[in-house]
């Protein structure tokens, strides 16, 4: 019976073939101190298998931050979970944010425990949805591609002017063109400089805690960097659950870095179809350094290699995984390593099983991103490169 | 046929494929709860804690309260006392919950909001205006800050002429469940723990009147946890607990007298009864068996128990009262030390005064006129409960052999098990509920439109800008060299690796506030990011 719509035509063919119909983009954030995530938690996951990809940008957000989130992933819809009683102090903050950037044409949506006396007033400073514990989550959805659907593909040429004055808001929506296939009449960004570095590694070994913590330390170094951080999507609904930029969050948000979630697509190999025109678009753009995040699919992911100039292969101690790599191709297409999560026990051990298998040709470093410990090596020889 | 209990941790009773219309002997599978069972007050103490249960003492009724400013939570203290509570439970904001100051930037809107303020020793000496620290037993709903928070009241004792010996009360303490549910950890699960265990000791030591930690299932179970997962998540964590103190070498007949439990009481009438009684009978054996604890006291759970807030709902929220009462009822049948009902407005705003005393009025109603005080453990013996009881224990068994497989709960928090089994039983009962399968009532049916017609508490902004204006004030005042090597040796003791409870309590008298410190152990312990799972 499924057998048919699980078969899912080439990433790029189908792109080029279908143009508006890619997955809505909705950026789910929590923002402030409330650790309540169970409402936010079952949504993410809800609109995923309702087909909509979701980025959630994590606990303990600012409002500044969530809204440049916002702009560098070019979402259709911004939701806002609160349940700490702030919206009436948050939302208008963000609705000011979004003036000032920029970004009015995303309708932001409240989550939570409103009073229904505060809700006329919500409505009135223009939020565009408000709901409440106990809404269904099937008129959730239907509201949320209700208001995706508002969100317009922007103009080319002025995407391509934009581009060429540096306007962040101009790349955000150039990306999303490309995921979309809209035709640019063949148009080619300039070959910029940048140095570009895939990341790969097993699930769990802190690869985006690790990309958000190089980042920082290269951008102290005044370095411009990208960051392309790919996660599967499903293949049934074409949703996806984009979570690694939350670990990406720094405290200010910041031009200088730049962040975009991608969906595989349902792709092979770790990588979604437009990741090598989205590359470009970065390059010409002006970074300084792309890091490029895939799949943490282990064996499969040898298809960054094509794509960057060097690998960095993230491990962690004490994890089988770590044995198991050594017979993965992965290991061999590895520029270096990086042994992450050194605070935990048995590092040490990990490091010597390592060196075992891979022998001492390739740099490898010992590195704890909760810590900070070990990050300014491995700028420098990204800086060396 | 005899029936086996199901060992698959992942199967909800509520969710077991349609139960039977009534339940017999052969059910037991040759569980026999005349030989089994025990009597209350004795070994394994499945049929409660103490032999006589309410008719010698009732269960404390203790209603957790604050919220705006220290000022503000005292008078609710001083109603609540009036009204005949019988201990004093303290909620405090996001921001004392997450160890920042009420000045800190991420703290904007939310200072006063769901608690009270407590930044600073004064905060604390405001909050127990008037209140005799050496007559009333405190519990204090804190986790990453615990030690901070701890330091500030044996302070305010000290002040008020109360040896730290005879402070009594209730320490929530429990970060592990931050990791697994409710995101109010700070520093990563190593050094979190290690705190944890400088609380256990010092209030071994110095202050043993004092429950130094409440391993609570209710925000494991309230993030979308099933009763069997929050059992079992909650008991291994209490397991950790004692590994860890055992290891910093004190014997567990001084310390697992005053570990407690939290657990919460949700819809499930009988699954909510005999998770409890599951959860002695699995403790007695955990500390008899794993731990050899000799002591009795080592081996009974006392548990502190609440009704379910996620249950509640904003549509027709009058009846969230009679949820309430039912839930009540179940803490009780399954033998509650201490019990929080719920107020009815909860999913809408902070309580108002009113719905606070409706809620302790429906213990009242429940101690006073219904009887069920009057004999220990009514429903044993039930076929049903026994059954449940039987199965609930054998599910929580399954999932302590997945945790230690994957080596500790420690272990298995770097994988993210908690989270993801968390986030999984949540999402399952969401598509029940969508389904139909699951019906709550005046939302998924009998709705009726219209806005709620209950008065809410309002909190003003006023709340913060002056709570935000005095901690200024008090960082402008204070001695300013004390205040510095103040956390200068805080810094250095956590460097070193001690106990950083008697240099918590100098910084507190000094004037350091909770950010200060949380910042100071920060710099030596790390801050963690939430792990692999969200």
């Amino acid at each position: 019976m499924v057998a048919n719509t699980t078969q899912l035509p080439e990433g790029a063919n189908r792109v080029k073939d279908t143009p508006p119909c890619r997955a809505p983009r909705v950026l789910l954030a929590k923002i402030g101190l409330d650790g309540h995530d169970r409402g936010v938690k079952v949504l993410a996951r809800s609109f995923r298998d309702a087909g909509i990809e979701v980025i959630y940008t994590g606990l303990w957000q600012t409002c500044e931050a969530t809204m440049h989130a916002a702009l560098q992933e070019d979402v259709d819809v911004v939701g806002v979970s609160l349940l700490s009683a702030a919206h009436m102090t948050v939302m208008p903050e963000l609705l000011r944010l979004r003036k000032e950037l920029g970004i009015e044409q995303i309708p932001l949506v409240l989550g939570g425990i409103v009073p229904e006396a505060d809700k006329p007033a919500l409505e009135k400073m223009g939020i565009a949805a408000v709901f409440n514990p106990g809404s269904a989550v099937d008129d959730i959805v239907d509201e949320i591609k209700r208001l995706a659907d508002t969100h317009k593909l922007a103009d080319a040429v002025q995407l391509k002017e934009g581009y060429k004055k540096r306007d962040v808001r101009a790349l955000a929506k150039l990306v999303t063109a490309l995921q979309q296939g809209q035709d640019l009449d063949g148009w080619q960004p300039p070959k910029g400089k940048a140095k570009i570095l895939g990341v790969t590694g097993a699930p769990g070994v802190g690869k985006s805690s690790f990309i958000g913590k190089l980042g920082a330390v290269l951008r102290e170094r005044g370095k411009r960097v990208a960051v392309v951080a790919i996660d599967p999507s499903s293949p049934l609904t074409g949703g996806a659950l984009l979570g690694d930029r939350l670990r990406m969050m720094g405290g200010k948000p910041d031009e200088g870095f730049f962040v975009r979630s991608l969906s595989s697509g349902g792709s092979a190999g770790g990588l979604a179809p437009q990741t090598p025109d989205v590359i470009r678009v970065l390059d010409g753009f002006g970074f300084d350094v792309i890091l490029v995040e895939t799949v943490g699919a282990g064996q499969s992911d040898v298809g960054i290699r094509e794509l960057v100039d060097e690998t960095v292969l993230l491990l962690m101690p004490d994890s089988g995984d770590s044995v198991q790599f050594s017979k993965a191709g992965i290991m061999e297409i590895a520029s270096c390593f990086v042994l992450n999560k050194c605070d935990l026990s048995g590092a040490d051990a990990t490091e010597a099983q390592l060196i075992s298998a891979v022998g001492e040709g390739r740099p490898l470093w010992k590195v704890s991103t909760i810590r900070n410990e070990g990050l300014d090596a491995v700028a420098d020889w990204v800086a060396a490169r | 046929m005899s029936v086996k209990p199901t060992a698959n941790p992942k199967d909800d009773a509520s969710k077991a494929s349609e139960p039977k219309p009534f339940v017999g002997p052969e059910d037991l599978g040759g569980f026999d709860p005349a030989k089994a069972l025990g009597e209350p007050g004795s070994f394994p103490y499945t049929r409660g804690p103490h032999r006589t249960m309410y008719r010698d003492r009732l269960w404390t009724m203790r209603q957790f309260a604050g919220f705006g400013s220290a000022d503000d939570t005292n008078k609710r203290f001083k109603y609540l006392l009036d009204h005949g509570q019988t201990g004093l439970s303290t909620a405090f904001d996001l921001p004392t919950l997450m160890g920042r100051d009420s000045d800190d930037p991420l703290a904007l809107g939310e200072v006063g909001r769901c608690g009270v303020a407590i930044a600073s020793l004064a905060d604390m000496r405001r909050l127990f205006d008037g209140i005799d620290l050496g007559s009333v037993s405190t519990s204090m709903t804190i986790n990453a800050p615990a030690a901070i928070l701890l330091a500030f009241y044996a302070a305010v004792g000290q002040e008020q002429g109360v040896p730290l010996e005879k402070l009594r009360g209730t320490l929530q303490n429990d970060i592990l469940k931050e990791f697994h549910a409710q995101n109010e950890y700070v520093f990563p699960p190593v050094p979190s723990v290690k705190l944890v265990v400088d609380t256990i000791e010092f209030c071994t030591k110095h202050m043993p009147q004092w429950n130094t930690v409440s391993v609570s299932g209710y925000h494991i179970r309230e993030a979308g946890a099933t009763a069997a997962e929050e059992l079992a998540f909650t008991l291994a964590d209490g397991i950790a607990y004692t590994e860890e103190s055992i290891e910093r070498g004190l014997d567990v007949d001084d310390f697992a007298p005053r570990l407690s439990f939290f657990f919460d009481v949700h819809n499930d009438f009988f699954e909510e009864i005999a998770k409890l009684r599951a959860a002695r009978r699995i403790w007695a054996h955990v500390m008899r068996d794993r731990f050899k604890a000799k002591n009795e006291r080592s081996r009974l759970l006392r548990t502190h128990c609440q009704t379910a807030g996620v249950s509640l709902t904003e549509q027709q929220p009058m009846n969230n009262l009679v949820r309430v009462a039912y839930q009540a009822m179940a803490g009780v049948l399954g033998g509650t030390q201490s019990l929080h009902t719920n107020s009815m407005d909860e999913t809408l705003a902070l309580p108002s005064e009113k719905a606070a005393k409706l809620a302790l009025r429906t213990q009242q109603i429940l101690a006073y006129e219904t009887n069920v005080t009057q004999t220990v453990d009514p429903l044993a013996g039930s076929y049903f409960v026994e059954k449940l009881t039987n199965e609930i224990e054998a599910k929580a068994y399954a999932i302590f052999d997945q945790i230690d497989a994957m080596g500790g709960v420690l272990k298995a928090i770097d994988r993210g098990y908690f989270r993801r089994c968390i986030a999984e039983s949540a999402q399952a009962e969401q598509k029940q509920i969508d389904a139909g399968e699951k019906k709550v009532v005046g939302v998924t049916d009998f709705v009726e439109n219209g806005p709620p017609e209950i008065d809410i508490l309002q909190i003003t902004q006023d709340t913060e800008n002056e709570q935000v204006a005095r901690m200024k004030a008090l960082k402008a005042s204070r001695d300013k060299t004390r205040h510095e090597n103040a956390l200068r040796d805080l810094r250095e003791t956590a460097r070193r690796g001690d106990n950083v409870m008697p240099a918590l309590i100098q910084a507190a008298k000094a004037d350091a506030t909770v950010g200060e410190m949380m910042e100071t152990m920060k710099g030596v312990f790390g801050a963690y990011d939430g792990g692999p799972e969200w």
